[in-house]
């Protein structure tokens, strides 16, 4: 609390008082707990409110001319709701105790006042006034923290491509949804030589806010390896490294980089300790791609990433996903899981991108019912279009 | 998650079972952590009773090996469930981390 004394002010028509308090709180006043101010009535009283705004408590008799001290009372907070305030009422006047009380008094004393009861009368209203004030401050630094957390979820959601690629011979869509505001999942997209595109999901250790930002600086090196990059597996390589050097806190991020060429349907990929993407075929068959043996990003330099290559066949559609989607839970505690991902499409496949990742997460959805969402959902779909040229 | 300990000579031995998630990682770092004596040479974590590892639990298991690193001792798990298996397969630990079939072999590969 603040150091500075508390300042006390003193409303009272009889004379005799302000010497006394004075004199019975000196030692307090000497040793800077209190200062004292004194006001002859309620509309004094309030006037200095009004000019001292540094009065924490307000100790005040009942009956005075001009302004009583119930009717002050109910003034007292259209000039300041934080103070406090005590009455002295008459010994045994309940009823005007009560309406005190009911006014919004902490608490009262009775003539003739006993200075010891006083002064724990208004130590434990300063007290009170103290922990409120503590109270209010942390409230505000809260609501100062959650507006900086929507600032950093928008910031987050912001950096997530909103425009995906796409011709007519390909089409991508995806979607992040974070299951707390801020999240450590991602996607992205790189152009590049020779109309290809490199696509990745990736899903960091952890949520929250040191998640968000390893998030982000994982997200910034993929895109930067990725664009000077020679092949999935010497992108993960580099990215590994470079997110090993400074990484203390063992955070570490899954990803699936893969590059595609629309031309030849070739997509070739590395996976960084990520869950295998899935590709559905026409017939309604699927295939998950094999593993590549990839460990995940940050833990450990050196490693090398290999990197395979599959041929998309016209109409075959890509999945890359987070474990959002597999791990997802319903409110028995079963897993949503790799199988029914695979059986969704079995009857039927919607012929565009966007339907077909629209669905997945109206899949996982549904599925959890009203369980509560635990992990961030992230979903990319790349389907091929064309024929065979 | 709670966690049960016994030692083997200068190897600890961690057995913990449920869920390791988001919600109680943290819990199990702090309960791992406070278990671990400087003096450990080994520590062995037995994931037969654990049915469940986000990345979160993954990280902390990394931590651990970590803070043991820097007092000279290694750290195994062993006895992995399927689904824990998997986990440990994907996000490629596994190669990082030492997994044994069961307790004694993963102690005695500690041992050397």
């Amino acid at each position: 609390m603040t150091q500075r004394a508390c300042k006390i002010l003193v409303v009272d028509d009889e004379p005799d008082l302000q010497p006394l308090m004075r004199q019975r709180m000196r030692r307090y006043v000497r040793r800077g707990l209190y200062t004292f101010v004194f006001a002859q009535n309620g509309v004094e009283a309030l006037e200095m409110l009004q000019e001292q705004q540094d009065i924490d408590l307000v100790l005040s008799d009942i009956n005075m001319p001009k302004m009583d001290g119930l009717t002050l009372l109910q003034q007292i907070p259209k000039v300041d709701p934080d103070i406090r305030s005590v009455i002295i009422s008459a010994y045994g006047d309940m009823k005007n105790i009560r309406t005190a009380m009911n006014r919004g008094a902490f608490d009262f004393v009775t003539k003739p006042i006993d200075f010891d009861d006083l002064k724990v009368t208004i130590d434990r209203t300063l007290r009170n006034l103290t922990e409120w004030r503590e109270a209010l401050a942390s409230r505000d630094k809260l609501v100062a923290l959650q507006n900086e957390l929507d600032v950093a979820s928008k910031m987050q959601q912001s950096i997530l491509p909103t425009e995906l690629p796409g011709t007519d011979e390909y089409k991508v869509a995806a979607s992040m949804q974070p299951a707390r505001a801020i999240g450590g999942d991602f996607f992205d997209f790189v152009h590049l030589d020779g109309g290809r595109i490199g696509i990745a999901v990736a899903d960091v250790s952890d949520k929250g806010v040191p998640a968000a930002l390893f998030m982000m600086s994982s997200r910034t090196l993929l895109k930067g390896a990725a664009i000077g990059g020679t092949g999935p597996g010497e992108v993960l390589y580099e990215v590994n490294n470079l997110l090993e050097e400074e990484n203390e806190s063992a955070m570490f991020v899954t990803v699936l980089y893969a590059e595609y060429n629309p031309a030849t349907g070739e997509l070739s990929y590395a996976n960084g300790g990520h869950n295998s993407p899935v590709v559905f075929h026409e017939d309604g068959s699927s295939t998950v791609l094999p593993l590549t043996d990839g460990v995940a990003l940050g833990l450990m330099p050196g490693l090398d990433y290999r990197q395979e290559t599959v041929k998309l066949s016209p109409s075959d559609t890509l999945v890359l996903y987070t474990d959002g989607v597999t791990e997802a839970m319903n409110t028995d505690f079963e897993e949503f899981g790799l199988e029914r991902l695979r059986s969704m499409f079995v009857e039927s496949m919607p012929g565009d991108a966007e339907a077909i990742n629209t669905a997945i997460f109206k899949a996982v959805a549904d599925f959890a019912g009203d369980a509560p969402q635990s992990d961030d959902i992230t979903c990319l779909t790349l389907r091929r279009i064309t024929t065979d040229a | 998650m709670a966690i049960s300990t016994s030692r083997e000579g200068q190897t600890l031995i961690v057995k913990t079972e449920d869920r390791i998630d988001g919600a109680n990682a943290r819990e199990f770092q702090v309960d791992l952590e406070a278990a671990i004596d400087p003096n450990d040479r080994g520590l062995v974590l037995d994931l037969e009773q654990l049915s469940y590892v986000s990345s979160a639990g993954l990280r902390v298991i990394l931590l651990t090996a970590k803070t043991l690193r820097k007092q000279n001792a290694k750290l195994a798990v062993c006895s992995l469930s399927d689904s824990v298996r998997e986990v440990f397969e994907i996000s490629g630990f596994d190669k990082i981390i030492p997994v044994h079939d069961n307790q004694a072999e993963a102690a005695a590969a500690l041992a050397d």
